[in-house]
């Protein structure tokens, strides 16, 4: 199964990172598409300051969503968990908004900073709440609650301090919209956390089989927990303080890599990046195409395929 | 569990004088043009054409009080027709869907056809809210009983998140009535007018009747599916009939000031624990300290930033989710 | 001795449910740890496993502290078959059994020729090397249990702890995993195992201990452990011991 479904994803991936530069408010040819990353050229603006770094973002932050996602999951046995669910991405962007609404000069690349404490500190609430003995659906009730929680704050806060609200509501919806070279470079640090993530993989298949079995087989169960966790946490929040919280990504990106590829994290954890990579690209394309010159943000496409998703899981978990 | 053991006329009597006294105080505390304790009541019986604090509060702050009234106790009284038809200590219309279908519904209609005007905005948060509610009943398996409160809930969760992404879809897409969309969706009385108020109170009347017509069979249903149909209950004409109710209460008070969440989770439990588990008398309780707590947030609401406003929806967020949290550990789910 | 618990104390929420018990694993025989439901069998095996901390006292492995001894390494000479087990998803029978080589790989998991023979030896003799390629989840309770315990012997350890390895076994499958230990045990391992049937205990094992509240009642050879007033004070059963007219081992009869 593997080795069929790798090729056809980077295949489809590489289709549309093309898509992604050729398409949108106005169409550029693929020939021109060259041109255009030399100084100069009639669409130079276009492809190399507006699109390239777009689409690049698109692809990272799809990738490390999604590998976030694969890894709370692996660790939480919980086809419902992800960093979303969890409350995790609503905890960074009220860490962010009370950042940007009480310190509204302060500098903005302490952003991701500021959502991975915030995310961080609901990773623990929901743990302090939770525990390690509670049931599936509980955890996911408790940390959909926290993030009604998170979101309410966030509303009073916004309406306390309207300071930048436009700029915060546009990052609040999950959006590439208006990103470029800069924020592609604050998320590069980020990206280290990949190999590590990859490292854990042989672990992770074993604590699939449970604590017990795992133990058995040498694995140090509570420290693979947490140095999962602080992967994804870390992996969400720096995606989360450069686009916003794009929902449903890490939860649903996963599932469907473990349809095509199994379980084996070794095979999983990579293509899972993959198919998040192509599941952003796609639904910032249509975000773009839909209606241009309106743009719709990326975290409400993904949302519009995620939910039906999630509801189908819900259906099917016992 | 804190019980405060008053006999129930003494209850009611209780919530009446607070009511009265909350509605007083809304009437003319935070204004911007000085309003005396009197000038509110003067506004009330005997009114100075003069004067124009009594006019502020005879033609702004009383329909106000008076839909603030309304609203709390139609989501109070749909709460417990919820948490009674799915003996779901979580149902409530936020966290079951009916709010975010509603403004979906609502934010369609308005930005894809505004010239219905306020009663096709009304019927299409009815629609709404009813579609939504009808898919979380039917993916959470409550039609069908049982103990799976967890998933009726995520059910809810999910068909929340699906509702209002594709309203920020069609309020991006349809720019031009954003705005007004937007002051809706956070559920505030600002803009609460006489008109309002005239279009409103017979369905809320109609509403808070039948609410109380259910509550017997409320209580048979406490006993489980099995044992209230060997009582002589027609378990299919209850849940639509109630839901039915349901729709009505919320759809109502949706129509007139936008979605207000958590009054219907967190009253209805409020009021178990000062009347038992009696539908017939915790419901006009429910009802009555529904109506307590929106005049109350409205009030803060106009204080907390004076003189700005802050929608008194999001007051209630504040409260209402802690208490979600709780309610949900507290619970074995 | 190699496996031995002093003064052990374990159990759940600061609640103890195996009481100050000293032990020691007789080297290279099949034991059985018998005992009422909630008895502390269970806690006891997976203390001696090491999934569970110890209250008070110690575990020992070749005379060293349980807690002190590298995973891994413990890994390669103690394993563990858990009385229940997740059903994981997407994970073919052939890749779980290989999960038990992982204490022997590298990080990233990669499987050898050498772990592949041992791989397919163990899926041989438990009867599952044509179920390779199913999914783990679309199997029936008894293949599955035959599944875990091919991965637990793929482990290839010297000392194995087994949690009621008949659960969900058809009865001829339950003989076939005893034939299977005691084929094992010839090879040389040492295997604990706790069994809920007294006479498949007294029957195929060498060494019965036997448990009440946490408490260590009596152990030692099945003709000496298994008498009535034993049954009768652990069991609360009033029965006859006989002997087994094909193996000649006690055999009880309620009455």
């Amino acid at each position: 199964m593997a080795t069929r479904s790798l090729p056809i994803l980077l295949l489809t991936l590489l289709g549309l990172l093309l898509a992604n530069l050729m398409f949108g408010a106005v169409s550029i040819p693929f020939k021109q598409i060259l041109d255009g990353l030399q100084i100069g050229s009639e669409h130079y603006f276009t492809v190399h300051e507006y699109r390239l770094p777009r689409t690049i973002l698109a692809m990272l932050v799809g990738a490390m969503m999604a590998l976030a996602g694969a890894l709370v999951q692996g660790v939480i046995r919980n086809p419902l968990a992800s960093p979303d669910v969890l409350g995790v991405s609503h905890g960074a962007g009220l860490a962010a908004v009370f950042y940007m609404s009480f310190f509204p000069n302060a500098d903005i690349s302490w952003l991701p900073a500021v959502a991975l404490v915030g995310s961080l500190m609901a990773a623990l609430m929901l743990w302090w709440l939770c525990g390690q003995h509670s049931s599936t659906i509980k955890m996911a009730i408790t940390g959909v609650a926290l993030a009604a929680l998170y979101a309410s704050c966030i509303d009073f806060l916004m309406l306390v301090k309207p300071l930048e609200i436009n700029n915060a509501l546009l990052w609040l919806t999950g959006s590439l919209w208006g990103r470029g070279w800069n924020q592609l470079s604050m998320l590069l640090p980020w990206l280290l956390l990949m190999p590590f993530a990859l490292w854990l993989a042989k672990p992770l298949n074993l604590i699939h089989l449970g604590d017990d079995s795992a133990i058995s087989l040498g694995i140090k169960a509570n420290k693979l927990r947490l140095a999962s966790l602080a992967i994804a946490v870390g992996l969400t929040a720096s995606c989360v303080a450069i686009c916003g919280p794009i929902g449903f990504l890490g939860l649903v990106a996963p599932h469907l890599t473990r349809k095509l590829v199994g379980g084996r994290h070794q095979i999983l954890l990579p293509s899972t990046m993959l198919v998040g990579a192509i599941l952003l690209l796609l639904a910032d394309l249509a975000a773009r195409t839909i209606d241009p010159p309106i743009e719709l943000p990326a975290g409400i496409m993904t949302a519009i395929i995620g939910a039906p998703y999630f509801l189908w899981l819900l259906l099917r978990t016992k | 569990m804190i019980s405060i053991r008053l006999p129930f006329a003494g209850q009611c009597l209780a919530l009446v004088l607070l009511l009265l006294i909350f509605s007083w105080i809304s009437l003319f505390s935070w204004s911007v043009i000085a309003i005396t304790p009197m000038d509110a009541l003067h506004a009330l019986y005997n009114m100075n054409a003069e004067s124009i604090a009594q006019h502020i509060v005879h033609d702004l702050r009383l329909p106000r009080v008076l839909i603030g009234i309304m609203v709390g106790a139609n989501l109070a009284a749909a709460g417990v027709i919820m948490q009674g038809l799915t003996q779901n200590p979580l149902a409530s219309p936020s966290v079951l869907g009916i709010n975010a279908g509603a403004a979906l519904g609502m934010a369609t209609v308005s930005s894809i056809a505004p010239w219905f005007g306020l009663l096709g905005t009304s019927l299409a948060a009815i629609i709404g809210g009813g579609i939504a509610w009808a898919f979380v009943m039917l993916l959470g398996s409550a039609w069908r009983g049982g103990n799976e409160h967890g998933r009726l809930v995520l059910a809810g969760v999910a068909i929340s998140a699906l509702c209002a992404a594709l309203t920020k879809a069609v309020i991006i897409i349809a720019e031009d009535q954003a705005a007004g969309v937007l002051t809706w969706l956070a559920g505030s009385l600002t803009d609460a007018r006489w008109q309002t108020f005239d279009s409103f109170w017979p369905v809320c009347v109609i509403g808070l009747l039948g609410a109380m017509l259910i509550a017997p069979t409320l209580n048979l249903l406490q006993l489980g599916d099995d044992n209230a149909r060997n009582l002589g209950v027609s378990l299919m004409w209850v849940k639509l009939g109630g839901s039915f109710l349901v729709l009505l209460l919320v759809g109502s008070a949706i129509s007139s000031v936008g979605a207000i969440g958590f009054v219907g989770l967190l009253v209805p439990h409020m009021a178990r624990m000062l009347a038992g588990q009696d539908h017939r008398k915790f419901l006009p309780i429910a009802m009555m300290l529904g109506a307590c707590l929106v005049v109350l947030s409205d009030t803060i609401s106009r204080g907390i930033i004076y003189p700005a406003e802050t929608p008194a929806g999001a007051i209630l967020a504040l409260i209402g989710a802690p208490f979600f949290i709780y309610l949900v550990r507290k619970r074995t789910l | 001795m190699s496996l031995s618990t002093h003064n052990l104390s374990v159990g759940y929420h600061d609640k103890a449910i195996v009481k100050q018990v000293d032990l020691s694993i007789p080297e290279g025989k099949i034991i059985a740890l018998l005992g009422p439901n909630g008895c502390g069998k269970s806690t006891l095996l997976k203390a001696m496993a090491r999934i569970l901390s110890p209250m008070e006292g110690q575990v020992h492995w070749q005379g060293k502290n349980l807690h002190g001894i590298s995973s891994k390494k413990l890994a390669q000479q103690l394993a563990l078959l858990p009385q229940t087990q997740p059903i994981p998803e997407g994970i073919k029978v052939k890749d779980l059994v290989a999960y038990g080589r992982s204490p022997y790989t590298g990080f990233w998991g990669r499987i050898n020729r050498d772990d592949q023979v041992i791989i397919d030896n163990v899926m041989t003799e438990t009867g599952i090397i044509e179920l390779a390629d199913q999914l783990v989840s679309e199997l029936s309770g008894g293949q599955r249990q035959r599944v875990w315990l091919a991965m637990t012997l793929a482990q290839d350890t010297p000392y194995l702890l087994l949690d009621e390895p008949t659960t969900y076994m058809d009865l001829s499958h339950q003989v076939e995993l005893m034939h299977l230990l005691r084929k094992l045990n010839l090879q040389g391992k040492t295997i604990v195992t706790v069994l809920h049937d007294i006479n498949q205990a007294a029957r195929y094992c060498d060494y019965l201990i036997v448990m009440k509240q946490g408490e260590i009642v009596t152990q030692g050879m099945p003709e000496s452990v298994l008498t009535e007033t034993m049954l009768k004070d652990v069991f609360s059963l009033n029965a006859q011991i006989h002997q087994d007219p094909i193996a000649q081992t006690p055999m009880c009869v309620v009455e």
